[in-house]
């Protein structure tokens, strides 16, 4: 007992080596929730241009824009993908880590947050649309009042749980110098050559976050789900 | 009769193929302001596809349909504002699960005809009232009975005050019990002098309320006559069959 706390000691207080930590938190919860926007402005635009192709085949060009993100971003690794963002795209401009950062797991979530919205527009019956055209509804005006407030319902676990990914995954920014939470207790570990204490705190720290987002969504899921008792 | 009515709908030479099949061939007839059409005729006759090219949900392939005279084919007709003028009653209610009752009767009325809320609200409730169902304007369509969702259904329609309803087989997805009380509310709006297009496989209901009753067999219109004489001397051979087999 003595000895943990001599280890809590040294890993998290001596020197102030929290704010590791608390830095890494900040930053690993700013690059989630941006990236989470981003992720989410990109999917829905993806997913209406991938579905009004499909069902009425209207938009050749940008669907075909689309596919080709899909498949790119999903054929390539998250890793790699940041580096190029890093090194390349942005590598001869001096912007912020957290812009890019920012930048290359918005793009990346944005592409299965669309496939999934996609799932979930497509699987609204088609008797919906046509109701809401017989009423004299525009295509857009369909799927802004009518459509998409079903989607965004059906496609809410699915979308929570992307969001756990991409807050997970957001631990390998370390690579390009970006200080993380991981990076932070990795740092913390590389003073106190004491890995056990930082790496299992910054574990639970990802812990507890996964566990109050997904007791969120539960509740907002309940509420929304008020129209179908 | 109530052939003395505007002519409503000039139909002329519609086709509509799906690929290589035909479904309408060549159908021509005309609709007037207060008659209450009824198309009868085998599945797969094309009888609901006639019935949904009239508000363009399904585009025909040739042939013109004109509405007070002009032609809603034509690209340059404004699709969302002619359909305004036409309600439509599908088979599976089509309601919209999101929403309460009331916003169900309400959303197109304050979105697509700019009334206020306050407005809509109170027209909605005159509705749900004629069709007894005022009590349920907060409940959501789940909680409803198939009949109740019908009549929902077809007051949404009556929301937009439509020029003419169309009836999609509005009774065919509800249980035995509950065809009454949608059939009830349809002749109610038919005594009204509502613009009725229904297509049906309630022989009895064609028989009472409607003026003209259209056989539709292979894409053709095969036989169309008033109720008394299309059920008691029908000429078409196919038609002849038809009847034999479900009276």
């Amino acid at each position: 007992m003595e000895d943990f706390q001599v280890k809590f000691y040294t890993n998290f207080i001596k020197d102030d080596r929290y704010m590791y930590l608390v830095k890494g938190l900040g930053n690993t919860l700013a690059i989630t929730f941006l990236a989470v926007l981003l992720g989410i402005f990109l999917g829905f635009l993806v997913a209406i241009v991938r579905s009004t192709y499909d069902k009425t085949g209207k938009g050749k060009l940008p669907n075909m824009i689309c596919r080709l993100y899909l498949t790119v971003i999903r054929g390539t690794p998250m890793m790699v993908q940041l580096m190029i963002m890093c090194y390349v795209v942005f590598g001869k401009y001096n912007v912020s880590k957290l812009i890019v950062t920012t930048l290359a797991f918005g793009i990346n979530s944005g592409a299965y947050v669309a496939e999934i919205v996609r799932s979930g527009i497509m699987s609204i019956d088609p008797g919906q649309l046509e109701a809401g055209r017989s009423l004299g509804f525009s295509y857009s005006q369909t799927m802004w009042h009518i459509i998409m407030p079903q989607t965004f319902k059906n496609v809410l676990p699915a979308l929570a749980n992307e969001f756990i990914v991409l807050l997970k995954e957001t631990s390998v920014c370390g690579y390009i110098g970006m200080m993380d939470l991981t990076r932070g207790g990795d740092i913390i570990r590389s003073r106190t050559y004491e890995p056990f204490m930082p790496l299992i705190g910054v574990a639970l720290i990802y812990l507890v976050m996964v566990m109050a987002f997904s007791a969120l969504v539960g509740k907002l899921e309940r509420r929304l789900r008020t129209s179908e008792r | 009769m109530s052939d003395r009515g505007d002519v409503l709908f000039q139909i002329t030479d519609l086709c509509k193929a799906f690929g290589s099949n035909l479904v309408l061939d060549h159908i021509s007839t005309e609709i007037r302001k207060g008659e209450v059409v009824v198309i009868v005729g085998p599945s797969g006759s094309g009888k609901s596809t006639f019935l949904r090219s009239l508000n363009l949900l399904e585009m025909p392939t040739s042939g013109t349909i004109c509405f007070e005279g002009r032609n809603i084919t034509d690209k340059k007709t404004d699709i969302n504002k002619y359909r305004q003028k036409i309600g439509m009653v599908f088979q599976h209610f089509n309601l919209f699960p999101h929403k309460t009752i009331l916003e169900n009767l309400t959303l197109a009325p304050i979105k697509l005809l700019k009334k206020s809320k306050e407005e809509a609200d109170r027209e909605a409730r005159e509705l749900l009232r004629r069709v007894g169902l005022e009590e349920k304007e907060s409940a959501y369509p789940a909680q409803l009975s198939g009949g109740q969702k019908q009549r929902i259904a077809i007051v949404r329609s009556l929301a937009m005050h439509p020029e003419v309803m169309l009836f999609d087989e509005p009774t065919s997805a509800l249980d035995p019990e509950m065809v009454g009380e949608v059939l009830q509310v349809m002749s109610e709006l038919a005594r009204e002098g509502m613009t009725m297009i229904i297509v049906t496989h309630e022989m009895g209901f064609a028989r009472e309320v409607g003026t003209r009753v259209l056989f539709v067999d292979e894409g053709v219109i095969k036989e169309e006559n008033n109720p008394q004489n299309f059920f008691e001397h029908p000429s078409n051979p196919r038609l002849r069959e038809f009847l034999s087999k479900i009276l």
